[in-house]
């Protein structure tokens, strides 16, 4: 993560989390045009409402757009506000998709890579635990 | 005056004064026979005058024939009283003794006694008859007052008890006219009072039927409301779709104002200005958003107390549907009891008035019962002054058959 990245803050469930910017293609609503490009669960767990979807690439050339509860806005993150993800974080985590930390007014904001996050999803690699992305969050 | 024995002598020649006093001599011996003294004499002997002389000798002998007269008279009327005197003793002693058995004798015998004896024995027959009739009817009058004093005694009884049964009578009857005064007044009560519950019910009549008029209008009231909360909810649902419509364009200018927003980001510094403008019009979506959930919110708001209102008009129509209903009840039961009351209010002003009748002839009845008894007292006083003349009259038939008893007829 770079300094001055811009990052999308969305809100899954109670808990907020950040994307960059640029891995978001744009922000859709909540009908998806077609419901196998819908991911609503991930391991950031599952949306109360869905009002929000994130379109992103699928990686496999198709657009895939992750449901949210809503999105907060966009953050431009200075360097010390960003932190890049401890090493024995990303060993205990089960999720690949963490890319670090962001604190956004002063409260340490998950930095999701929302590609990577729908490619877990799509090869299954993830099981959404709510209860340890809770612990862990 | 010469008195006693006169002697006829030639008269001495007279003077003229000699004459008058002679005539006064015969004159004071006139006055003196009188005055009853026929004892008085004129000396003849010494009169002149041949005239008073012979006037005195005529007056001496007339004189002494009055004397002679008086004294047969005396002596006859003193025969007579002593007959009489002997005749009276003899009667007394018959009447005393009682015995009229016998007749009368007199030791002094008188051709003038004997319409006296005569007399007296007629007497004596009839005081003999008088005495036998008397013993009788001294009998019967004893036997008479007897009955009338047994008969006195039991009318005395009879009078008594019924002056008795009069003054109980005359008691209950006070007591009946003070009854009668009581129901009087307490028929008076219940005709003031069942007067006082007609009017009441008339009123209350009146009452019900101004309720059931105001349980129509509220139910048409209720019906106006209804109509109106129906309205009003459907402008309300009108006014939610708009708003609706609203929200949706303003999430869809907040979606299009994150894209923009995310499109400036990555367009760093070029976008900038994009970005501002996105969170501009971000910023205006929010608002609007905002002010739409204001507006939710009130819709909502409007929507439970239309809801409610509509419950409540609801609940006004059912409770004004069960008050007509209740209020026709309450209608029949009040036109019964009215019709009730109308009948206890006649019969109870004519129980009072005929207690208002009755009152007046108990007070009549016992006015009479008191002349009545007025009467039965006096009719008691006159029975026992009868017994008591009976009781008198028994005992002075006793006493005078006692009289007679000793009077012995035969």
């Amino acid at each position: 993560m770079s300094p001055g990245l811009p990052l999308l803050l969305f809100q899954v469930g109670a808990r907020v989390f950040a994307a960059p910017a640029a891995d978001v293609r744009r922000i859709g609503g909540s009908l998806v045009e077609r419901p196998e490009e819908a991911v609503p669960d991930t391991a950031l767990g599952r949306p109360w409402d869905a009002r929000r979807g994130l379109v992103v690439d699928g990686g496999d050339g198709a657009e895939r757009t992750v449901l949210v509860d809503g999105v907060l806005g966009l953050r431009a993150a200075e360097g010390d506000e960003l932190v890049e993800l401890p090493a024995f974080a990303r060993d205990v985590i089960s999720t690949r998709a963490l890319a670090g930390f962001a604190r956004i007014d002063e409260v340490p904001t998950l930095v999701v890579d929302l590609p990577a996050l729908v490619r877990e999803r799509r090869d299954g690699e993830a099981a959404p635990d709510r209860e340890e992305t809770n612990r862990h969050g | 005056m010469a008195e006693g024995k006169t002697k006829r002598r030639a008269p001495p020649r007279r003077r003229r004064g000699e004459a008058a006093t002679e005539a006064d001599v015969v004159a004071r011996v006139l006055r003196a026979h009188a005055d009853g003294d026929y004892a008085a004499r004129v000396d003849v002997g010494a009169i002149r005058d041949p005239v008073l002389a012979g006037l005195a000798a005529v007056v001496n002998v007339a004189a002494e024939q009055a004397r002679v007269r008086q004294d047969e008279v005396a002596a006859r009327m003193e025969a007579v009283r002593l007959g009489v005197d002997e005749a009276i003793d003899a009667m007394v002693r018959l009447v005393v003794q009682g015995d009229l058995t016998g007749s009368l004798r007199l030791a002094v015998t008188d051709a003038a006694l004997t319409p006296l004896i005569a007399g007296v024995g007629q007497v004596m027959e009839t005081l003999k008859r008088f005495v036998t009739e008397i013993r009788e009817a001294a009998i019967q009058l004893s036997a008479s007052s007897a009955e009338v004093l047994a008969a006195a005694t039991q009318n005395e009884n009879s009078t008594a008890q019924q002056a008795t049964a009069v003054h109980e009578t005359t008691a209950t009857m006070e007591e009946l006219k003070g009854a009668s005064h009581q129901i009087a007044e307490n028929a008076q009560t219940v005709a003031t009072i069942a007067a006082e519950t007609l009017a009441a019910t008339q009123q209350g009549e009146q009452a019900i039927r101004a309720f059931m008029e105001s349980m129509e209008k509220v139910r048409h009231n209720a019906v106006e409301v209804d109509e109106a909360i129906g309205k009003l909810s459907r402008r309300v649902e009108r006014i939610g779709t708009v708003v609706e419509v609203i929200d949706e364009i303003a999430d869809r200018s907040d979606l299009l104002a994150l894209n923009a927003a995310l499109e400036g980001a990555k367009a760093g510094e070029a976008g900038r200005g994009f970005s501002i403008v996105a969170q501009e019009m971000r910023r205006l979506a929010e608002n609007v958003m905002e002010s739409t959930r204001e507006i939710k919110n009130l819709i909502g708001e409007i929507r439970e107390a239309t809801h409610a209102a509509k419950e409540a008009s609801d609940g006004n129509k059912r409770m004004a549907a069960d008050g007509e209903r209740l209020g026709g009840a309450a209608m029949s039961s009040v036109m019964g009891i009215l019709a009730g009351a109308q009948g206890t209010s006649d019969a109870a002003r004519v129980i009072h008035l005929a207690t208002q009748q009755q009152r007046s002839a108990t007070e009549q009845v016992v006015q009479s019962m008191g002349e009545i008894e007025s009467v039965t007292r006096e009719a008691q006083a006159g029975s026992r002054q009868a017994t008591g003349a009976a009781a008198e009259l028994a005992r002075l038939a006793e006493r005078l058959a006692a009289m007679v008893q000793r009077f012995r007829v035969e």
